[in-house]
């Protein structure tokens, strides 16, 4: 069993981190599978050609570059870390400024260049025909067409650094927590767990299959060689590793709100009890509103 | 290039090999090598000739067997046209350290012959030094082909020299690379020699029409705005805002301008150990008058002419698949 995180951007985007940064950054945290997921913008429109011109997208004539780092990277982290590396891109398709006007599918697994251009749709049919998978990013405008691109994603993204999203929680449709790192700063966000074995095909298959749970990382408080944000979920016996007897399967995203009472308490270690308190308040409202049930 | 390709043979340093690499049997600097080869018979030194395609650059091409089969890790290219100092590696080697990808050097224009190879050495010792330092400052990727010294292991983790070859400029694309990885780009504090030798004005033409062409694929963004670091249209906007705001007259502002620019460019040929000359300020100031017409001949397209052949280049400097056309 181990945490990952599948949503990262290198300063082959817009991230402040190298490539190889990134790898040491997770890799000696732990983490059993990190995915790089730079953005990759359209050409044809203003905000795109923006990006391009600013070195905050990949290109066509970068992309090549991008895949040799990642392959070497890959072998490196694996080496070192015995950590995962998985190829990705973050296809990025602005109308506007605003966050909400955007539509952002994550690629995992990618091999060869896809031409943000194209229909949304069809950017994913380009994604899965390369062996990938398809995730939408925790964007209003790729929610609101929820219904129609139901079957062109594997999953969508159910955080956005620290922030759930209710609504994807909610709903019936496969889901994926990451963080979006851009900076080492958000590094404390969700992140997924995975108890399939470390390798790319298995944990693209374990997001199909939804072999999957979701944690809180936060380094302060958590070590995750320990696997104490898995305990936080309501698990017991991981503080062993010869007792790992977990079924990733079994948990329920209902865990969240055990991990949220948790996280209040731990924070009532704090000197004030009282915002602790309407901190557990807060947090229990926000599980009611989640899990009514 | 005899003189140039003996400097080589004259580096003080405790062990190396030099590899020169020429495409066929026919290029003249072939029996030039051999010369200088039994000559220094002492010296570690092997000539290989043939290029391997691996795209459509061919000076990547040409390098390919000597980096694949070069003996030591840490490697350095240099041009047949570069003139070495007896301290160059030792120099070159003091500056790279672990956290540096690659250092390279500022290029200085010596012994121009000919229109084209003083308005060549200008170009070099004024505008083309001037970028280099503030680019460098600046964080960008600035790297030249004429000499840089980096690690084949960290080469090796974006594809190797062979992965460069679909890229005109290759040296750029290296430095950019470098830099993804996490790595510094240094610049040298020595500049580096090149034996200009005689030019027509069309060589000079060209050759920046290619330079220029590859910044426009790189970074056109930069280019775009590359006449306002110039003499000409800042001192005519100069001139405009002067006269609006204060009724200075233009040409009195020009002269003081033009004047002012040329004693700082001179300054850094001086830096650069440059000859000056009577007719350098002329040369000069012929250059920076070409440097808008030159800028808009940029503009006007995307093809290159390198080595006789015509390329066309996409965005990101990568020549368009079957090179020449």
């Amino acid at each position: 069993m181990f945490i990952a995180d599948l949503h990262l951007h290198s300063n082959f985007s817009d991230g402040s981190l190298a490539i190889p940064e990134i790898v040491d950054l997770y890799g000696a945290r732990g983490f059993g599978a990190i995915a790089i997921t730079d953005h990759l913008c359209e050409s044809r429109t203003v905000l795109g050609k923006a990006a391009v011109y600013m070195n905050r997208s990949l290109t066509p004539a970068v992309f090549p570059l991008y895949m040799e780092i990642l392959k070497s990277e890959a072998m490196r982290a694996w080496k070192q870390y015995k950590m995962v590396l998985i190829p990705g891109i973050e296809v990025t398709k602005s109308r506007r400024v605003a966050n909400h006007h955007s539509a952002r599918v994550l690629g995992l697994g990618i091999k060869e260049f896809v031409s943000a251009d194209a229909r949304i749709k069809d950017i994913c049919t380009a994604i899965r025909a390369q062996g990938a998978i398809a995730v939408a990013g925790s964007t209003k405008r790729l929610w609101d067409r929820r219904n129609e691109l139901r079957d062109s994603f594997d999953a969508w993204e159910t955080t956005d650094g620290r922030k759930l999203m209710t609504d994807v929680m909610k709903s019936e449709f496969p889901k994926l927590a990451t963080s979006g790192l851009h900076k080492p700063k958000h590094l404390n966000s969700w992140k997924t767990v995975f108890k399939c074995d470390r390798d790319p095909q298995a944990i693209l298959h374990a997001i199909k299959t939804q072999d999957i749970a979701f944690t809180y990382y936060d380094e302060a408080t958590n070590d995750i060689f320990e696997f104490v944000n898995v305990r936080d979920l309501g698990i017991n016996g991981l503080n062993h590793p010869d007792r790992y007897r977990l079924d990733v399967g079994s948990l329920s995203l209902r865990s969240i709100k055990a991990l949220r009472k948790k996280r209040a308490h731990h924070q009532t270690a704090g000197l004030d009890l009282e915002a602790a308190q309407r901190r557990r308040e807060r947090d229990e409202r926000e599980s009611r509103e989640l899990f009514p049930n | 290039m005899k003189e140039n390709l003996e400097s080589f043979f004259q580096i003080k340093y405790p062990r190396f090999e030099l590899i020169f690499s020429v495409a066929e049997e026919k290029d003249p600097a072939t029996a030039l090598v051999r010369a200088c080869m039994q000559k220094h018979p002492l010296v570690d030194a092997k000539l290989i000739v043939g290029a391997v395609q691996v795209g459509p650059n061919p000076k990547v091409n040409n390098l390919v067997q000597s980096y694949q089969g070069a003996k030591y890790d840490v490697m350095v290219i240099s041009d047949s046209n570069v003139r070495v100092a007896p301290d160059y590696l030792e120099r070159l080697v003091s500056e790279f350290d672990l956290g540096t990808g690659v250092v390279t050097g500022v290029v200085a224009g010596h012994a121009p012959q000919g229109v084209g190879g003083h308005l060549e050495a200008t170009f070099l010792n004024t505008f083309y030094a001037r970028w280099m330092v503030l680019s460098a400052s600046l964080g960008w990727p600035t790297c030249v082909g004429k000499s840089m010294i980096f690690s084949r292991a960290t080469m090796d983790r974006f594809g190797g020299i062979q992965n460069m070859g679909r890229y005109l400029a290759e040296d750029y694309m290296t430095g950019a690379a470098m830099q993804k990885l996490g790595l510094k780009v240094k610049i040298a504090r020595d500049p580096i020699a090149q034996i200009i030798g005689r030019h027509r004005f069309e060589d000079f033409w060209n050759r920046h029409i290619r330079w220029g062409r590859i910044r426009k694929s790189q970074a056109p963004l930069a280019l775009f705005f590359e006449p306002l670091c110039g003499s000409i249209l800042s001192g005519a906007l100069g001139a405009w805002a002067f006269k609006s705001l204060w009724g200075v007259h233009p040409l009195h502002f020009l002269t003081i301008h033009l004047g002012l620019w040329f004693i700082c460019d001179a300054l850094l040929m001086l830096v650069l150990k440059a000859e000056l000359k009577i007719y350098t300020p002329g040369v000069w100031l012929a250059r920076e008058l070409l440097s808008i017409p030159h800028w808009l001949h940029i503009l006007s397209g995307n093809t290159v002419n390198w080595r006789g052949n015509q390329l066309k280049l996409n965005a990101g400097g990568v020549l368009a698949e079957g090179g020449s056309k």
